[in-house]
């Protein structure tokens, strides 16, 4: 069995159907990445798999265990949708920082207060026993995630005052903060200019060498094809095509797919 | 002169009503508001009907009308055995439910302005909706309705001489009993404490504001 394991999602929003029967896998380590025109269905799959959308029907399994399946209505209920989804770390589009705290805030925020629960019911929060310990294990650990993204001589700013792609890093390491086992990416430079996105794909390329597991929904057909182990193209809410970047990107053979590819070589991507 | 320091005194005696309406109506009706503005928006259509008909009773008719009707109506329906102690406290529930729903809006507004992606953030980052709306979505509602509240807060000063309709003691009271004696100025008189007290909230805001400016969005 794979790590990670999604079977058969479906997902309608009222009468339209956006994802139909969506099945893969990915291994430990593994980077995949999802490509495919507007309105296919990539950012709802990806939001379907952080349970930010709940599927009709359809399972999702993490390292053998089964943390949604749209038979079971136990693995729907808050309380378990939100321990299940720190087996995953979502970056959006759109960064999401909270605008209020600093960047150093931003990511000690959620760790602190999940600490704070931990320690109150179990005693302990990732080996650390009281929650002066413990914190001083999470700014230690902030510390590490800025070095990680080049962001530690701004660990003191607010949002506000960094560029879209530094904004975008810092989100990142905020991501990483909680050590999931699968990192999410929504389209992240899609609302970057163009000369800042380099930063941002360099940031994620260098997760992979630390085999974190990630999803990337992406237009930067290049980055997938030099980042990803794995590629899916979806198109329609299925997926049309898979397999490594030679096959789907170099030889694609559905039709689609090389429709939807050429477009983008047209431009000399 | 003696006569000025005698009106003043007089006045001033007025308006500590005033302040006193001014302050619990602002007390009580700012968390009541926010109580309300989650029942209009609330997914349960019964809670969010009735919260948002009584908004639009409360806003849909003039406070005089409704300091009136908290003044008569529980005498007149427990033929006399129940009423408000004094005037005052039926001067105070009258404001506190009309300003909770004026600021129930107000807070609505806010909370509704916040980008689903803030929520979105928090829920991935495993905190519950409390955590996200008292650590994430809380302040910045709060700076975005510092315009607003300000304005609502500033008519509310004015409004408390509307109270003297049941005949609080309050500073308009006060003025009208020297007109009535022959003596007019102090009616005009009053405004002087009125603009002192709305200047020194424009300047709290102004201060407010400037405290939360330190970050943008």
């Amino acid at each position: 069995m794979a790590f990670l394991e999604v079977n058969n999602i479906k997902k309608s929003f009222g009468r339209t159907e956006v994802l139909t029967d969506i099945s893969f896998s990915l291994e430990k380590g593994e980077v995949l990445a999802i490509i495919g025109s507007s309105g296919s269905g990539k950012t709802t799959l990806l939001r379907c798999i952080n349970f930010l959308e709940a599927p009709q029907k359809g399972i999702i399994s993490v390292g053998g265990e089964v943390l949604f399946d749209g038979d079971d209505p136990s693995k729907k209920k808050e309380k378990e949708i939100r321990k299940n989804r720190l087996h995953f770390g979502m970056v959006f589009q759109q960064f999401n920082l909270f605008p209020q705290y600093t960047v150093f805030e931003n990511l000690i925020l959620a760790p602190q207060l999940m600490a704070k629960e931990q320690i109150k019911a179990n005693g302990e929060y990732m080996g650390a026993k009281t929650y002066k310990e413990a914190q001083e294990k999470i700014k230690a650990e902030a510390d590490r995630l800025l070095k990680k993204v080049g962001l530690t001589e701004k660990k003191d700013s607010y949002p506000c005052d960094l560029s879209g792609g530094q904004q975008q890093r810092v989100a990142i390491a905020r991501a990483l903060a909680l050590n999931p086992d699968v990192l999410c990416f929504d389209e992240p430079t899609s609302a970057l200019d163009p000369e800042l996105t380099g930063e941002v794909l360099n940031v994620i390329k260098g997760l992979k060498s630390t085999d974190s597991t990630m999803i990337v929904v992406t237009h930067e057909i290049g980055f997938a094809r030099d980042v990803a182990d794995k590629i899916i193209f979806m198109d329609n809410g299925v997926i049309e095509e898979e397999g490594t970047p030679q096959e789907v990107i170099e030889n694609p053979k559905s039709r689609r797919t090389r429709e939807f590819l050429s477009r983008f070589n047209q431009f000399g991507d | 002169m003696e006569q000025f320091w005698n009106v003043t005194l007089q006045l001033l005696e007025g308006f500590t009503q005033n302040c006193a309406l001014f302050g619990v109506t602002l007390l009580a009706a700012l968390p009541l508001g926010l109580i309300i503005s989650f029942g209009s928006m609330s997914r349960f259509i019964p809670l969010k009907a009735v919260c948002r008909t009584f908004v639009w009773i409360i806003r849909g008719t003039p406070l005089l009308l409704q300091l009136f009707v908290v003044y008569y109506i529980p005498p007149m329906m427990t033929n006399g055995s129940f009423r408000f102690g004094d005037r005052m406290s039926a001067a105070m529930i009258a404001f506190i439910i009309n300003y909770a729903a004026y600021f129930s809006e107000i807070y609505r507004g806010g909370i509704e302005s916040i980008p689903k992606g803030q929520y979105e953030a928090g829920y991935v980052l495993g905190m519950t909706k409390s955590q996200i709306f008292f650590k994430v979505v809380l302040l910045q509602v709060i700076k975005r309705i510092i315009p607003p509240m300000s304005n609502e807060i500033i008519t509310l000063v004015k409004d408390t001489s509307l109270a003297r309709i049941i005949l609080v003691e309050e500073i308009l009271k006060f003025a009208d009993d020297f007109r009535v004696q022959g003596l007019i100025w102090p009616v005009f008189y009053t405004g002087v404490f009125f603009l002192l007290f709305c200047g020194a909230l424009t300047l709290l805001f102004r201060f407010i504001e400037r405290k939360l400016d330190y970050y943008k969005g």
